[in-house]
């Protein structure tokens, strides 16, 4: 966080306050957050990892407003979350790239500024900033199914910031990718959320991962979800292959392991 | 910046797909040939009287003889057929719409339709004559128009409910209006189910003009046409008229097909 090359947040971005969230289902109620206290700074790039059930893909929705909690207030850029949501500051992009098989991909990267009511001349513009930022701009008139799975999720992620959104979200982007596309698109999307500035908040289940991409590295435990640790990444950017295979990168990755297995404990004990 | 820069390829489509559907539709033509020749053989070898089976030659002969009066007789019924598909198009299009709108009854009203698609709609054919009289194509078109309408209700509204869950979590996010949601993802998203339909539908409608041509009205037209030449027993006649408006259905499908790869090229992207 000393080094001249890190971002230095300044602000919050996001801040939540007591969130929890209850979903109610035939065999009973299922807590699957339990007052969650969390600031992210502006211009930070914060990972949710923790084992599936631990509700962080809910969390991240909950940030965007896509599922109401049972209590608690979100904040983002200054406003109720739902405010963000309808003024349009989240750019989101899932596990499943979710590109529509009927647009081109530079028609599918317009597609959140025609929602927007963006005029046809400046969408047009936008999308080709955009296609140059994830270096597809040769691919712009393909359709998504031509496209490989890495390129296709490349696509959601300029769709994801045609917008010029404050926060984007990201539930498992890269999940879906095998090893040598999804290191490839860590370093593009380090590339990336350094040109562009935005907030970043990205759910994993890959140690690897949250620690090369971020700022900090929140770990969460299942059942009912909560946050277990907040672990700040203290290693410089730009990160690189070589930064890999650092020695205080394996530290950071030792130590993010350690909380996370400290979270796994109770429920593997014995086996 | 780093040494292992993996190589994407993006998916190829194959080329020429002209050559795939000839050599797709080879053998589809061999076996045709060989059934009209062992026609031709058994009705000529056999002795089978002409008015049991014609042979292919003689239906071949009264459709060249009778040309001009198939023709004229094809006119009004592939009229009633092409107005019955656009109608059905349109009023199936705006249903299942409509239906898709509220989502919570959609499944049952849905149900409702598939159920009403089991009654053979044809066999309302003498009351739609009795309705919009029995001499003008109207009452062809209508009765046509209820079969198109069903399959394309059915096949659009499934279209329409079936959302992806990312595809409309997706447009949460970016707070889309229900109506945007309607244009960019239900609309093209349904026009796939929308042609299966239209496709089921536009045969039905062949049949369902043809059969209540049989109920008399109209002087002229294929179903007409059919009924007075197998009551006078002129069946290489009957035969030819049959040929003439199964021509009619499959050229009507053709152009279904056609329409469909230039509305949902997407489809076709990935089958090559």
């Amino acid at each position: 966080m000393t080094t001249p090359t890190t971002p230095t947040p300044t602000g919050t971005a996001i801040r939540l306050a007591g969130v929890s969230k209850t979903f109610s289902t035939s065999s009973g109620d299922v807590v699957a957050l339990d007052d969650i206290d969390l600031d992210i700074p502006e211009g930070g790039f914060v990972s949710l990892l923790g084992p599936s059930g631990c509700g962080k893909s809910t969390l991240l929705r909950v940030i965007g407003d896509l599922v109401t909690p049972t209590t608690g207030t979100v904040e983002v850029a200054g406003t109720i979350a739902a405010e963000a949501r309808r003024t349009r500051q989240y750019g989101m992009a899932f596990q499943a790239p979710g590109l529509m098989d009927w647009r081109t991909v530079r028609r599918n990267i317009e597609l959140p500024l025609q929602v927007q009511g963006v005029g046809r001349a400046e969408r047009r513009q936008r999308a080709d900033e955009m296609l140059e930022l994830v270096k597809l701009t040769q691919f712009a008139d393909h359709r998504p199914r031509q496209l490989s799975g890495g390129m296709q999720q490349r696509v959601a992620i300029a769709r994801a910031l045609a917008m010029q959104p404050r926060v984007l979200l990201m539930d498992e982007p890269l999940g879906a990718l095998d090893e040598m596309n999804r290191e490839h698109l860590q370093r593009e999307l380090l590339r990336i959320w350094r040109a562009t500035g935005t907030t970043v908040v990205f759910v994993t289940h890959s140690i690897p991962e949250a620690v090369f991409l971020s700022t900090e590295v929140v770990v969460m435990s299942p059942r009912p979800g909560r946050i277990a640790s907040r672990i700040p990444v203290d290693l410089p950017y730009p990160r690189t292959d070589e930064t890999r295979l650092t020695d205080e990168f394996q530290a950071a990755e030792r130590h993010v392991r350690e909380r996370l297995h400290a979270v796994l404990e109770p429920t593997t004990a014995g086996l | 910046m780093s040494a292992l820069v993996p190589v994407e390829r993006p998916v190829r489509l194959s080329r020429g797909r002209g050559r795939g559907l000839l050599s797709a539709l080879a053998p589809a033509a061999v076996l045709g040939v060989v059934l009209l020749l062992s026609w031709q053989l058994v009705v000529l070898v056999g002795g089978v009287q002409a008015y049991l089976l014609p042979a292919p030659s003689a239906i071949a002969q009264a459709v060249v003889s009778d040309a001009p009066a198939l023709l004229s007789a094809a006119r009004p019924t592939a009229t009633a057929v092409v107005l019955a598909v656009l109608a059905g198009a349109a009023l199936g299009v705006l249903a299942s719409v409509v239906i898709a709108m509220f989502e919570g009854v959609a499944r049952v009203v849905l149900a409702l339709v598939a159920l009403a698609g089991c009654a053979p709609i044809v066999a309302l054919a003498p009351i739609f004559n009795a309705w919009l009289g029995s001499t003008s194509i109207a009452s062809k078109v209508a009765v046509a128009t209820l079969s198109v309408t069903i399959p394309v209700v059915v096949n659009t509204t499934r279209g329409l409910l079936a959302v992806s869950p990312t595809h409309r979590e997706y447009m949460q996010s970016v707070s889309a209006s229900r109506r945007q949601l309607l244009v960019h993802v239900r609309l093209p998203g349904a026009l796939p189910a929308l042609f299966d339909g239209l496709r089921v539908g536009a045969t039905l409608s062949v049949i369902a003009v043809i059969v209540s041509e049989y109920f008399g009205g109209t002087s002229n037209a294929l179903g007409v046409l059919i009924a007075n030449t197998a009551a006078m027993s002129r069946f290489d006649q009957t035969w030819a008229a049959v040929f003439v408006a199964s021509l009619l259905g499959l050229s009507l499908y053709g152009l279904i097909a056609l329409v469909e790869r230039v509305a949902v090229p997407w489809r076709s992207a990935t089958s090559g």
